[in-house]
């Protein structure tokens, strides 16, 4: 468990130094987000929930959670999605 | 752009539920099956998908254990063969669109514009002389030619110029306004100046002619001021023949003209109730569909407005629709006032006065007067006026004196 944080550490420092997209090489979520209406996401593993007050999404370190009201998926690829809706709070998990 | 892709290539709505529609998606997108506007409710899932991901979801509805219903279709592989089985309907549609594209070979309408003095028949006959005519084809047509023709047939054309707009040829032509130089003939006979009214003569030029008046002489109607008819005198100073001309000169001669105008007291004006009524027709050549025929009220008058649609003036159907406004009134009668007759009186009168002096009278002294006869009101004027005299007649042919004594 030890080593395995202290790669990851290493790994993040790497990327750091050397400047590159973290979204990229770690593989983190990336969410874009217009006002409070529109989000788009991108490098995420698939949906868990999906409910009209709760989207939740599955990424390769974490989750992330998108709650409010008449959620909606526009569209859903492999690449990536955007939900419209009312957005109330977006919550790592 | 996207929408267009989707229509042509085809795409469903469908209602998904069962064990993990969740993992349904999931495993739609890691196959690169695109999901569209997917919204829940309830249990349910719906959701649009391209035609060719649906041929492949079966595995997937299998593996999630979910349940798929398709709920609408959408796009052209849906819509060809429901329009295939109407041949009919699709061969008058080709059969439509050719017969237009057909017709937009010929010329379906001819307009000329600028012709005050060729009249249109004319020049309708004279294009269907050249085979010009409504319905022929418009590659038949050389337009430079016609130009030349026009210009060559008729002399009073100055200008012309022949278009195609769509369907139709429009022609302009101009023609020359300025009168014809007519060559002077020689008229037999001369023509003698004659006084057209009682009057003074002021001024007096002769051109051509031998004065008979001098500035000063009192005239009467019908009087020889300047005569046509030139002696030719032998060395004794009698005549030898004479020469007839057409006298010309400018004679000015004074003399009084009256006027006279009435108005009665009393006139009846029109006095809208405020009453009225609008009826449509519509008219399809000669036949006019109007919907009741009825009279609208007792007295009235109408205002007519029609309107052709512009789709029908582009194409030249003789459709027009309008409507009629029947305007209900009175007839009041009325007294006018000492000043109001006095005023259209003076304005009738003041039309008189420039129409003279349109003619080229010069007014020397006005004598106007407005009184109140029995019946109505009356104007009586007298003019002192000064006008030329311009009346010709025929030049009385005598014989000529030395020819008498010879022939006894």
């Amino acid at each position: 468990m030890k080593k395995s944080s202290r790669l990851a550490r290493q790994k993040e420092n790497i990327v750091e130094t050397l400047q590159l997209p973290k979204d990229v090489c770690m593989g983190a979520l990336r969410v874009t987000l217009t006002g409070n209406s529109e989000a788009w996401i991108e490098n995420y593993r698939g949906i868990l929930e999906y409910t009209g007050q709760t989207i939740l999404l599955q990424g390769k370190t974490c989750q992330v959670c998108f709650e409010g009201s008449r959620l909606s998926i526009d569209y859903y690829t492999n690449e990536d999605m955007k939900i419209s809706g009312c957005i109330a709070a977006v919550r790592f998990l | 752009m996207i929408a267009l892709i989707q229509f042509l290539k085809g795409y469903l709505r469908i209602r998904v539920w069962g064990f993990s529609p969740e993992r349904f998606m999931n495993l739609c997108s890691m196959r690169n099956i695109l999901l569209w506007d997917i919204a829940k409710e309830g249990d349910v899932y719906y959701m649009n998908i391209s035609l060719k991901g649906f041929r492949s979801l079966r595995p997937i509805a299998r593996k999630t254990g979910t349940r798929v219903v398709i709920l609408q279709r959408h796009g052209l592989p849906f819509f060809v063969p429901v329009l295939w089985k109407r041949k009919i309907f699709i061969l008058g549609l080709l059969l439509c669109i050719s017969f237009w594209i057909f017709s937009s070979f010929f010329i379906w309408d001819i307009e000329l514009s600028g012709n005050y003095q060729i009249t249109e028949d004319i020049f309708m006959s004279y294009l269907k002389s050249n085979h010009v005519t409504v319905g022929m084809r418009k590659r038949d047509l050389d337009i430079e030619a016609l130009e030349k023709g026009i210009r060559r047939q008729f002399q009073i054309v100055t200008w012309t110029s022949a278009r195609l707009d769509g369907t139709k040829l429009i022609i302009q032509i101009k023609e020359n306004d300025t009168p014809p130089i007519l060559s002077e003939e020689e008229e037999e006979g001369g023509k003698d100046l004659i006084a057209p009214f009682d009057g003074k003569i002021i001024s007096m030029i002769v051109r051509n002619g031998v004065p008979k008046v001098s500035i000063g002489d009192e005239v009467t109607e019908g009087m020889v001021l300047v005569e046509g008819k030139i002696p030719v005198l032998n060395e004794d100073s009698t005549v030898r023949e004479y020469q007839y001309v057409a006298s010309d000169g400018d004679i000015i001669i004074e003399h009084t003209i009256t006027c006279e105008e009435t108005l009665p007291f009393d006139h009846i004006e029109k006095e809208y109730t405020g009453r009225t009524k609008v009826k449509y027709f519509l008219r399809i050549g000669n036949i006019e569909v109007k919907l009741d025929e009825e009279q609208p009220f007792l007295v009235y008058d109408s205002v007519i407005r029609e309107k052709v649609p512009v789709l029908f003036q582009k194409l030249s159907i003789p459709v027009m629709a309008g409507s009629i406004t029947h305007r209900e009134y009175s007839n009041v009668e009325y007294t006018y006032s000492e000043e109001e007759a006095k005023k259209i009186l003076s304005e009738k009168i003041n039309e008189f006065f420039s129409s003279l002096e349109e003619k080229g009278v010069q007014i020397i002294e006005k004598d106007v007067t407005i009184i109140r006869g029995s019946s109505a009101w009356m104007l009586n004027g007298s003019l002192l006026v000064r006008e030329r005299a311009f009346m010709q007649a025929d030049t009385v042919v005598g014989p000529v004196p030395g020819e008498d004594t010879a022939a006894r």
